[in-house]
């Protein structure tokens, strides 16, 4: 029974954002000043999709905060020596002590310019997961902005750990950063290892719960029996990356194997490049005069330019047209004449023609029977022809969709997923309409907040999109950063997210050993971190950490020790989720699924002191601005809301004088006030303190919003499939820069850039990296993948005992799980303690035993192996980051948006334990 | 109780949040969901059960509860007396459901010492004696005595059901025909752990809907 313990108790609102899929709603149950329990914010149940409560993760918080461990004063490094087995020596010293010496060493900086002798950013700076800091470090951004050039490239696992292809692909197909189900009214899923009851947030948990209970069918196709397979109706153990021949398949099924009247011809005709002419030479044919791309008009039987009114474009034929030109690379133009033309859907159909499913299953390890069944329920269930009112207006309702997990979605193979995954949804109708296929967030196009402003008109009636240049003129040969992200990627672009985006693995590689004719970037003279620990999070951790070590000065925001900050020069302890002050918005459309009907913001505020020395990060932000002189750019970049809203609006005027310091609560109650003025247009102000009361503030969203395809069809766009014409040429003229330049190394990458893909050994990349790292592919025989588990996904919370208590409660937590029959093959009984091998080094751990695995395939959860971070340290679990290579090697293993997978293919042996070898 | 195998995920929400709410020590966890697989590759199962006391009809801790502590209210709530448990544990071996507890020293998340929330929350009287969910009795009193109803209103619920995720756990007066889970029961087909045993478990697990008449 619980004890009631005496005192006065208040509940207190605020959130946790701990993971992506946040922010979840909350109270904190505070007792005579001392957080006692986390509890949902019931007072949210009608405007939050999961009812206001949020997942286990929140109820780490205040273990958290009470953590004994927790770095609680500023410190310094007094050991100038660094490394893992070099004893930090750090001691306490005062903020001020501490902001000094940071201080002094971006003054310096400043005074000698912001960009060394390469034009590299002089300071760096590492933020963790899916942006999810940005939640917590109060103003720094704006301390950031003033500040300028920073190189955000050394990532913690951006680009081979999220759904990399997804963003950028998704981003440049139908402004989807992040892609989901349209859960709530949706029949069928097929889900490729997207692990949504994992990782999906509360939103999706309930979402997906309902829509079971509704009678969805979802069937989920991957090689391990997740939670998310537990809770579908259909597990496909497919072999890993292999999903894209599944999914090509599915695409040849649609194609060649039903009637053509039973897809969406109507969509394809008028919301895609479906019916735009190719010529033989793979460009679209255009008009002379105006350059815009030909189709064909069945009503005047002659091609016309793609946008003549009351055209009725033929999809489908070769059609012999008399005059064209075609834009080649490079401002080219070739001139045509007399020349036949297939519709860019006829290219795809003889394209998609060998991908059989027959051919498919061989290669997936999954029968051919099942591959066409799901295709063909697909499409039975997409009710092509049916509609739905939403908000007054009547939709098509496309109840079906392909969903995409990390590993299918990163890495090799990724482009042919994403590709295949739209183009199914297209070739029913199903892209952002009514039970389709959705984006949620933007990220590389502006304004993040609201996908549909977003959507321009650009070139050839497509969505306009943010390409990094590739024209002679324009294209970056000199690096911006260390990763490179707008000399080689040209799709990522360059909003602030870009760079970080990826690839976020070379600017590490890169700082140990580069591939011929690539200079050896600078490291950065400052290096800040911040809810990041890529020497546990990211690939070859043990060398990784090694070249962490030769950074000069490394500035880390501390919670406790951990293997980064263990390199640290100076340590910052800063307020954590229930000690320190933020709005920030919810609702809408947001990362993951997140759709809901209203849109607005929530608090976090100290439900209680913080603990220590420890100090809000808007206090800390504002010190440094003000020690290096840079008051005033900080308080402009406040004031054009840098940190949620602008602070002056056409309805309001909150701006902050920009010469003096401002304190926490009044730099956040003048966003409070900016931000419920913009979303009421002025009518309603609330200000701090009635937030610290309520919590939240929300407006109505419209459910029509959740749908991008009202929004093209209103300015007359099409999405740009399923020919990559733009892509083919980006990559052409890509290539020529690089070889103008000398470089032959990202030659592999360049073959990505196809118009239609076509299938390529996938695995056999993976294969091929063992006999490129000296090793004979048959002693590495199994696949080795992960997973994660919703206690500690994104978390940030690997020190927290009550996490691990609860994840031990599911199987596979902290251990290599192996098929029963593959284990009883190398003598292994579940709870033995294995070594799994790569080329490049060992993990050990203990084996969980389990039927829901192939036979050929290992998984080994989460991302631990840590040697620092207290708690975490003496677990002893294996993490398959200490085995995935990070060197010339894993270049090879990049793809062409610089995405690489977490996919090893190793050997397992059973071995003693650390207890019996100790004995 | 209800559990809805169809709606949980096994996210172990609950277990924390019951942790918290009961203030239980390491090791403790009268909520928890199993995960639990059937099947050989590549036809296998994984299903994700909650659990804990059944707050059974016929209680068989009850039964050999030399000291009376353990109880069984009028609504069905079975409880413990820690002033009159003496700690024997002949009802953990006695429970088919190995929901029931007994940590006889003070444990903490962290080692040795308490934090400042596990100081605040300290029970001795839970020490040396029997502990088990109560179904939030605390809560689902202070609810009742404020008029509102268990299950419905979330002031009165159990912490585990409250916290739920997915909508899996939910709570009610089985003897009121319009209570949510009434209903829930007579829409879908269910069923309780252990049935054999003949213990009458309050706990019910619905798997599908109930066949049309």
């Amino acid at each position: 029974m619980s004890s009631a313990a005496a005192g006065e108790t208040r509940s207190v609102p605020t959130y946790c954002y701990n993971c992506v899929a946040g922010p979840d709603l909350m109270t904190v149950e505070v007792t005579d000043g001392v957080a006692t329990q986390v509890r949902p914010d019931h007072k949210a149940t009608d405007i939050h999709p999961a009812h206001g409560r949020p997942c286990i993760k929140a109820y780490g918080l205040v273990q958290k905060t009470y953590n004994p461990h927790r770095v609680l004063t500023p410190m310094k490094r007094t050991n100038p020596r660094k490394g893992r087995d070099e004893d930090p020596g750090f001691v306490p010293i005062s903020w001020d002590e501490a902001l000094d010496i940071v201080a002094a060493k971006l003054n310096d900086i400043r005074a000698r310019g912001l960009l060394d002798e390469q034009g590299l950013p002089r300071v760096a700076a590492t933020f963790g997961h899916g942006g999810t800091p940005a939640f917590y470090m109060g103003t720094l951004p704006a301390f950031l902005s003033s500040w300028g050039p920073i190189d955000y490239s050394f990532g913690s696992g951006q680009g081979v750990k999220c759904t990399h292809s997804e963003h950028l692909y998704g981003e440049f197909w139908h402004r989807a950063f992040t892609v989901c189900a349209d859960t709530v009214s949706t029949r069928y899923i097929v889900s490729f290892g997207a692990n949504v009851e994992v990782t999906g947030g509360v939103c999706a948990v309930r979402r997906h719960a309902d829509a079971r209970l509704r009678g969805i069918k979802r069937v989920q196709v991957e090689p391990y029996l997740s939670p998310t397979a537990a809770c579908s109706a259909e597990w496909v153990p497919i072999k890993p990356k292999t999903d894209a021949a599944f999914m090509l398949a599915m695409v040849h099924v649609l194609l060649h194997e039903v009637a053509r009247e039973r897809l969406d011809l109507a969509f394809l005709r008028d919301r895609t490049a479906s019916p735009y002419l190719v010529g033989p030479d793979g460009w679209y044919l255009r008009d002379p005069d105006s350059g815009k791309p030909l189709l064909w008009d069945t009503r005047s039987h002659k091609a016309v330019p793609h946008d003549t009114p009351d055209a009725v474009p033929a999809i489908e034929g070769r059609f012999e047209i008399a005059t064209a030109i075609a834009h080649g690379p490079d401002g080219e133009v070739y001139q045509h004449s007399n020349v036949t033309a297939r519709t860019a859907f006829d290219v795809m159909v003889e394209a998609m023609r060998p991908n059989t499913p027959d051919w498919a299953a061989a290669i997936c390890d999954v029968p051919a029977a099942t591959i066409r069944r799901v295709a063909l329920e697909y499409l039975d269930n997409a009710c092509v022809g049916e509609t739905i009112e939403i908000d007054g207006m009547t939709l098509p309702l496309r109840p079906v969709a392909v969903t995409l997990g990390k590993t299918v979605n990163n890495g090799w193979g990724a482009f042919e997923c994403c590709w295949s995954r739209t183009v199914l949804a297209t070739l029913v109708g199903a892209l952002e309409v009514p039970g389709g296929t959705l984006g949620t967030a933007i990220r590389i196009h502006k304004p993040h907040d609201n996908r549909l402003l977003s959507v321009k008109p650009g070139q050839d009636g497509f969505m306009a999109s943010t390409f990094n240049p590739t024209d002679r003129e324009h294209w970056f040969a000199k690096p911006t950063g260390r990763n490179a992200h707008r000399t080689l990627i040209p799709i990522v672009g360059n909003s602030p997210w870009s760079q970080a985006l990826g690839p976020t693995h070379l600017a590490w590689l890169f700082l140990r050993e580069t591939p011929p004719d690539w200079p050896k970037p600078t490291a950065p003279e400052v290096w800040f971190a911040f809810r990041t620990n890529p020497a546990i999070s990211f690939w070859e951790t043990a060398q990784l950490s090694a070249t962490m070590a030769t950074m000069p000065f490394i500035v880390c925001f501390a919670y406790t020790f951990d293997e980064t900050n263990h390199m640290a020069d100076i340590l910052l302890p800063d307020a954590t989720d229930l000690e320190s002050t933020q709005l920030t918005r919810i609702g809408g459309t947001k990362m993951v699924e997140q759709h809901w009907h209203h849109r607005g913001v929530a608090l976090r505020q100290p439900a209680v002191a913080p603990q220590g020395e420890a100090r809000d990060f808007s206090w800390i932000s504002a010190e440094l601005a003000r020690r290096i002189g840079r008051l005033d750019a900080y308080t402009a970049a406040l004031n054009r809301g840098t940190t949620t809203f602008p602070l002056q609006g056409e309805h309001y005027d909150f701006s902050l004088r920009p010469d003096q310091v401002h304190d926490v609560d009044t730099v956040w109650d003048a966003v409070c006030k900016a931000a419920t003025a913009e979303l009421t247009g002025g009518k309603e102000i609330k200000d701090l303190a009635w937030f610290k009361e309520h919590g939240w503030f929300v407006v109505p969203f419209e459910q029509l919003d959740w749908y991008l395809t009202p929004t093209m069809q209103r300015l007359g766009l099409r999405y740009e499939l399923p020919y990559q014409e733009r892509l083919v040429r980006t990559g052409i003229e890509l290539g020529r820069r690089l070889h103008e330049q000398g470089i032959r190394w990202w030659d592999e990458q360049l073959t990505e850039y196809q118009g239609v893909p076509h299938w390529k050994d996938v695995p056999g990349h993976w294969v091929q990296s063992v006999v490129a790292l000296g090793a004979k592919p048959e002693d590495f025989p199994l696949w080795a993948i992960t997973t994660k588990s919703m206690p500690y996904t994104t978390g940030n919370n690997i020190g927290i005992p009550l996490m691990n208590e609860a994840a031990s409660n599911l199987r596979g937590h902290g251990a290599v799980t192996i098929n029963a029959s593959t284990a009883t093959q190398l003598g292994i009984r579940d709870g033995d303690w294995v070594e799994v091998s790569s080329p490049i080094g060992t993990t050990t751990g203990r084996a969980a035993v389990i039927q829901g695995c192939r036979p050929d395939t290992i998984v080994i959860q989460g991302q631990y192996a840590h040697w620092k971070t207290p708690i975490a340290k003496d677990f002893a679990y294996p993490s398959l980051n200490a085995i995935a290579p990070l060197s010339l090697v894993s270049l090879a293993l990049t793809d062409a948006t610089g995405s690489g997978a977490d996919v090893v293919r190793v050997r397992v042996r059973k071995v003693d334990g650390p207890a019996r070898k100790r004995a | 109780m209800v559990a809805d195998l169809r709606r949980c995920v096994g996210c172990q929400t609950c277990t924390v949040a019951c942790k918290e709410s009961n203030a239980t020590p390491p090791g403790v966890q009268w909520r928890r969901v199993f995960d639990i697989e059937a099947g050989e590759y590549p036809d296998v199962r994984r299903v994700f059960v909650p659990t804990g006391c059944q707050h059974c009809d016929d209680p068989p801790c009850l039964e050999v509860c030399p000291s009376t502590a353990t109880g069984k209210r009028a609504d069905g709530i079975v409880t413990i007396d820690y002033e009159l448990c003496i700690g024997c544990a002949y009802c953990i071996m006695a429970c088919p459901y190995e929901a029931r507890y007994k940590v006889d020293d003070e444990r903490f998340a962290f080692g040795d010492d308490a934090t400042p929330n596990e100081r605040k929350r300290a029970d001795p009287r839970m020490l040396g004696v029997v502990t088990k969910c109560t179904f939030c009795v605390d809560i689902v009193d202070a609810g009742l005595a404020q008029g509102l109803v268990p299950g419905r209103d979330m002031a009165a619920t159990p912490a585990c059901v409250q916290s739920c995720i997915s909508g899996a756990l939910r709570f009610g007066d089985l003897e009121d025909p319009r209570s949510g889970i009434a209903q829930l029961l007579a829409e879908n087909q269910w069923f309780r752990m252990h049935e054999a045993e003949g213990t009458g478990p309050g706990f019910y697990y619905l798997w599908d809907k109930a066949p049309p008449l």
